[in-house]
């Protein structure tokens, strides 16, 4: 990951800032930064979505393919995760340099999304052993600014959320399978992601913790959670990083901040999706020329 | 100003794509309207000053949707509709739905007088609609056509006051329109208000409007084509093209694909208002309830109207009938359309019981099209007219199919009339060339330049001559032959360097391709190249330099070809002969120059090559072809005379058979996979029973195991008292035969490549440029073999060749079926005043009838046994009719009267009554001198 050199007095600095509720560019523990948001940018997948968090940059797209559902889950669809680090984001992706950290980002996404009550994976089938549909998600790496899995998890359920997927109609005859799908580019079927999670990243440094580490915080914090949370506080996933070790009253203590954090989180982005959805078509897309 | 379509597709393998396409808008697309002071783009539509029309007072522009193009395209065609806006969303979707209206719409826009103007409404970025939640695609493109014209009446009310009229018989979208202020009517309201259109009313498309006959359902539902599609899956239905039965009008066949045998149909019900040539599902029957054709002759007749008469009649013969098994065919019924190809049909009025009644049945010249109700007003004048009509629908309680008037034709009986409806009707395009083409000729004077000299062969020196028939034209091959020093021969053919003036991708190259082949009426010729090129240039005349594509073989006294090669040439004809002036040259022992002496020798080697061909197994087959003595001034045929083969025709034939074989070869050697080739297929042996059969009747046998035995076979098959036998057994063989085709070499295997007849390995057609577009094909393909022209892209594309082959295939058989039908109808005029009677022989012998060959006439005639007074048995095993004592067998002799059946003017039919064997009640005395001459005022009595 991107890496910043601090000094000890500097180090210290956001330590002591920290413990007393205020970070170095003025938040307290558990604010986020600023955060922009669109979704449907890219016309050619199913679904998009672009999420900036201060100098964090990802783009998330969904694409629906159909395919034949996995053995032992006959009555489910699939969501599957790839993640790329553009060299674009820093230098030390280039060649083969990002690509731990794409499996990384892959994994946690992939294992917060299992859990059956986050998210129904059986609306995704079409024909039980059969036929369903497999949701590519696609996340590119634009841009690092610290605090990427929480943006990647942003980006991801914002993707989902903007996704349709054309609807197919299952006519049986005599044996034979015959999917038809509409011509009307309305109609369509919408993912229903009210429960999907995000994640939160915890860092711990010093006696305190915070939520949404700036790169220098990074820097200074030596174990961090990896939570995903979903709108109800149920945690689909926790995952400890870092060299550092934490101490059972603590690691309570963050999962705590975590539930909270998330929940508002989740509640936010429900918020601006449906306000931009509320927009409708009249909203001239921003994409990337700003 | 950009945005996306984005549209959904499914594709062959089951994947499911989303595709987006960028779509840009402009703000610089013009109205076309002249008065216009904003758009200076081009200026197609003219603001009349006088408005054509009653209802609609001042200027005004019209704008037509989808379905008034589709089904009113004979009206939009009509010189009074002008000034029309054809929006981009139109053409598109008429584009999608019909192509052959497409190309109708296209050649209407290019056509300045008709001031149609095509609008791209779709990247106008103030007319662009984009599809709204819970819109249909089509109610998507209604809004964009509404949106168009709301536009173009707000964009020229700042010039001057021009109202655009939006043409849609949707009364929804017309209560749409009027909402927003658009003025709008159905295209029957419009029609009916023009000043001088009283007659275009009858060329409305009746689709949509009414239904004539009541309300009693007589035939079953379509399925729905997603019915059908699933049906075809599982294999429950099969898909085929729909042939009717000329013969019977209520049995037809289904040719369903990769399968070799014929679906039979019999039955209006099972029928299910299929017309020839769609492409319909059908459902197999069960196998008990299978038949055969009736072998009853049962046309369409103008009184015949009765409906429940009719199907009283069809349920009694399928009681009577108890259908043996060994000749049951596999039947079925017609479940759905899957494909229209309905085209415009010529027919005539019948006459209607109710004068002044507007709605009339017309019967159609094509006997397997049935009759098609339309609504007139103008009934009086089009009775005895030859009209072309087209069919617009035909719903479940009709009879008949519903159709409307296109235009008419003339005089039934004018020759001029009568040829038209040959062409109409065979679909052989015969207007005159387009300006796009004749500008691709040659300037006049033509002449040979240096440059032409430099890069082809000089052999003007050469004693070259051309044979053909008198009064030929279009003379595409010249021969020459010459003593080398070696004491061998040196051979030439020319053939008219057609490919040099043609050249691939020109209008003139399309036009030739789109037709193929050039068509012999009997009076007049339907050129495939425009005249200059035909008559003139390409012409290998006597006397003049011409362009040629040569075939040099050097061959020894024994007709041994020593070597062969190609070259483009130069050549001077110095005699252009008929094949008697040849054959009187070669016969006079007086005439010693040098072109007399390489035809004795042409000659001398031709008999040894057909020798050859025939040890090889090659078939004489017979067919009856006759020529018209026709009268100078009134061009009625005043003599027939079968036509004389000659030595020299078989002369020229041999060369130029050798000539293709050659070429043949040589062009597949260097493209095996592109080479234009025509095969003709081995008939399964089951097509020679009725052959075999008829010849047992008369103690020879037909051995059918290969080309050569059955050669052989119909050798040996002579009777010495009836110099006919052969003759009709030849015929027959004919008949059994498939037909040739063209084809691209690399989409079969080598093994089919073989031409039965002529049994050659391979074969192709070389020699006849002027008049077949596949010698061209041909001939550009050697052109690159010697290097001496350059390939290009098609040429070497298998599919794009094969797809022309198929095109020439159509073409091909539809200039011969129309040449047969110029010969019956000239046939009839010759015997419109003749009573003769005639020698004649069994053909065949049918159940109710007897197919009676007329030598002298070259003419085969039906003679009827549907007598009141005496019957006749028919053995089916046998084939003999026998009444009382008398038996007919295939090959009797007979004699027969000719007369023309006038009863039904469309269809003047040459009746045959018998004279002798005299049989009582049925035969008719011999005519006698007198009554010929007696039969002209005769004529005149009935026609007052």
């Amino acid at each position: 990951m991107a890496e910043v050199d601090l000094s000890d007095a500097e180090k210290i600095f956001i330590k002591h800032g920290v413990q007393d509720n205020c970070r170095e560019d003025g938040r307290g523990c558990e604010d986020y930064r600023h955060i922009e948001l669109e979704t449907g940018l890219l016309s050619n997948t199913t679904g998009s979505a672009r999420v900036r968090l201060a100098n964090t940059d990802i783009l998330a797209g969904v694409k629906a393919e159909l395919g034949t559902p996995s053995p032992d889950k006959p009555n489910k669809g699939r969501l599957e995760f790839f993640v790329d680090c553009s060299a674009n984001a820093t230098p030390v992706f280039e060649g083969r340099g990002g690509e731990e950290l794409a499996a990384e980002i892959g994994n946690i996404l992939t294992r917060t999304y299992d859990c059956p009550s986050c998210f129904d994976l059986e609306a995704l089938c079409i024909i039980p052993e059969e036929q369903c549909w497999i949701l590519y998600v696609d996340v590119l790496l634009l841009e690092c600014g610290g605090n990427l899995f929480d943006v990647a998890s942003i980006a991801v359920k914002a993707a989902l959320y903007n996704t349709k997927i054309p609807k197919v109609t299952v006519s049986r005859d005599e044996g034979l399978v015959e999917l038809e799908i509409s011509d009307d580019p309305y109609d369509v079927q919408r993912v229903e992601v009210q429960s999907a999670p995000c994640i939160v990243t915890v860092c711990k440094i010093g006696h305190s913790h915070v939520v949404d580490a700036s790169l220098k915080e990074e820097a200074c914090c030596l174990a961090r959670l990896t939570m995903g949370v979903t709108e109800r506080r149920t945690v689909t996933g926790v995952r400890k990083e870092g060299s550092g070790s934490l101490d059972p009253a603590s690691l309570e203590d963050m999962m705590q901040t975590g539930k909270r954090v998330g929940e508002l989180l989740n509640k936010s982005l429900m918020d601006s999706l449906l306000e931009e959805e509320r927009q409708g078509s009249k909203k001239k897309p921003v994409g990337f020329l700003k | 100003m950009l945005t996306s379509k984005t549209f959904i597709k499914k594709t062959k393998t089951g994947k499911i794509l989303k595709i987006v396409r960028e779509h840009y808008l402009r703000d610089d697309i013009t109205c076309g309207v002249e008065s216009c002071r904003e758009c200076d783009g081009p200026h197609t539509l003219e603001a009349a000053s006088t408005s054509p029309s009653e209802m609609c007072q001042g200027e005004h522009l019209l704008c037509p949707d989808t379905n008034v193009i589709l089904h009113q395209i004979d009206v939009i065609e009509d010189h009074r509709i002008r000034n029309v806006i054809i929006l981009q969303t139109v053409l598109e979707e008429v584009r999608h739905r019909s192509i052959p209206i497409y190309k109708r719409l296209r050649d209407i826009l290019c056509n300045p007088d008709k001031h149609f103007y095509s609008f791209c409404n779709e990247f106008n970025k103030h007319t662009y609609v984009e599809r709204e939640a819970g819109e249909s695609s089509n109610d998507r493109n209604d809004r964009a056509i509404r949106e168009a014209v709301k536009w173009y009446n707000k964009h020229l009310q700042t010039s001057r006051q021009i109202q655009t009229l939006l043409l849609t018989n949707d009364a929804d979208n017309r209560k749409k329109a009027l909402d927003q202020g658009i003025q709008s009517y159905t295209i029957h309201q419009y029609v009916r208000s023009l000043k001088d259109g009283k007659d275009l009313v009858d060329r409305l498309s009746l689709s949509g409007s009414k239904v004539f006959s009541g309300d009693k359902v007589q035939y079953p539902e379509h399925l729905p084509l997603s019915a059908i599609q699933k049906g075809l899956k599982t294999g429950k239905y099969l898909q085929g093209k729909f042939m009717a039965s000329r013969e019977n009008y209520t049995e037809a066949n289904v040719s369903v694909a990769d399968q070799e045998k014929m679906i039979f149909i019999q039955g209006l019900q099972n029928l299910n208002r299929a017309v020839h040539d769609d492409i319909v599902a059908i459902e197999m029957l069960k196998e008990e309830d299978w038949t055969c054709p009736s072998s009853v002759i049962l046309v369409h007749t103008e009184e015949k109207d009765d409906t429940d008469e009719e199907e009283e009649k069809e349920n009694l013969e399928k009681k009577r009938r108890k259908v043996p098994k060994e000749l049951r065919q596999p039947t079925g019924k017609v479940v759905g359309i899957i494909k229209r190809n309905w085209r415009q049909y010529c027919g005539m009025l019948q006459p209607s019981i109710i004068k002044q009644a507007t709605r009339h049945l017309v019967v159609t010249a094509d006997k397997r099209i049935p009759k098609i109700r339309i609504e007139t007003r103008q009934a009086a004048d089009l009775m005895g007219q030859r009209i072309v009509v087209a069919i617009d629908n035909w719903p479940r309680t009709s009879r008949y199919p519903q159709g409307h008037f296109v235009r008419k034709l003339g005089n039934v009986g004018d020759k001029e009339t009568e040829n038209e409806v040959l062409l109409l009707e065979h679909d052989i395009p015969h207007a005159g060339f387009s300006e796009a083409v004749l500008n691709c000729l040659p300037t006049l004077p033509w002449e040979i330049t240096k440059e032409d000299m430099e890069r082809r062969e000089d052999f003007r020196d050469l004693d070259i001559c051309s044979v053909d028939p008198p009064g030929c034209t279009d003379i595409d091959d010249a021969l020459h032959c010459r003593d080398l020093p070696n004491g061998n021969l040196e051979v030439g053919v020319h053939i008219a360097d057609v490919s040099h003036f043609i050249r691939p991708g020109t209008a003139i190259d399309k036009e030739a391709e789109r037709r193929g082949t050039t068509v012999y009426l009997t009076d007049k010729r339907i050129d495939m190249v425009p005249e200059l090129l035909s008559s003139n240039l390409c012409s290998l005349r006597s006397n003049v330099e011409r362009f040629a594509f040569s075939v040099i073989w050097e061959i020894t006294n024994d007709a041994e070809i020593v070597k062969a090669r190609y070259a483009k040439s130069v050549i001077k004809s110095k005699a252009a002969l008929t094949y008697a002036e040849a054959q009187m040259r070669i016969d006079d022992p007086s005439m010693t120059d040098a072109v007399t002496k390489s035809l004795r020798n042409l000659n001398r080697l031709a008999k040894i090559l057909k020798k050859k061909r025939m040890e090889k197994g090659a078939l004489t087959l017979a067919s009856n072809e006759v020529r018209f003595h026709i009268d100078s001034e009134t061009h009625d045929p005043i003599d027939v005379e079968t036509k004389q083969i000659r030595e020299t025709n078989s002369m020229v034939e041999e060369f130029m058979l050798l000539a293709n074989v050659s070429t043949a070869q040589k062009t597949l050697q260097e493209f095996p996979d592109c080479s234009c080739l025509r095969r003709h297929p081995c008939p399964p042996p089951s097509n020679f029973d009725p052959l075999i059969k008829a010849a047992q009747s008369k103690g020879f046998r037909i051995d059918v195991s290969s080309g050569k035995a059955l050669a052989d076979s119909l050798e040996r098959a002579v009777l010495p008292d009836d110099p006919y036998f052969n003759v009709m057994l030849r015929i027959m063989t004919t008949r059994c035969m498939a037909q040739a085709v063209y084809f691209c070499s690399g989409m079969l295997p080598p093994s089919e490549y073989i031409h039965y007849g002529l049994a050659a390995e391979i074969y192709t057609h070389f020699t006849s440029p002027i008049r077949r577009y596949s010698d061209i094909i041909v001939h550009r393909l050697l052109a690159v073999c010697i290097g001496a022209d350059a390939s290009y892209p098609e040429l070497t594309d298998k599919y794009k060749t094969q797809a022309v082959c198929n095109n020439l295939n159509y073409r091909h058989k539809m200039a011969q079926y129309a040449g047969r039908a110029s010969v019956n109808l000239h046939t009839h005029i010759f015997f419109k005043n003749r009573h003769v009677d005639n020698e004649g022989y069994v053909l065949f012998v049918r159940k109710n009838a007897l197919q009676v060959l007329i030598p002298k006439y070259g003419l085969e005639a039906t003679l009827y046994l549907d007598s009141k007074t005496v019957t006749f048995e028919y053995d089916e095993q046998e084939h003999t009719q026998t009444c009382g004592e008398k038996v007919f067998r295939v090959f009797d002799r007979v004699i027969v009267q000719l007369t023309i059946d006038q009863s039904n003017l469309q269809h003047l039919k040459l009746q045959t009554k018998l004279v002798e064997p005299k049989i009582e009640g049925f035969s008719v005395p011999p005519s006698t001198p007198s009554e010929t001459s007696d039969e002209p005022p005769l004529k005149k009595k009935k026609k007052t």
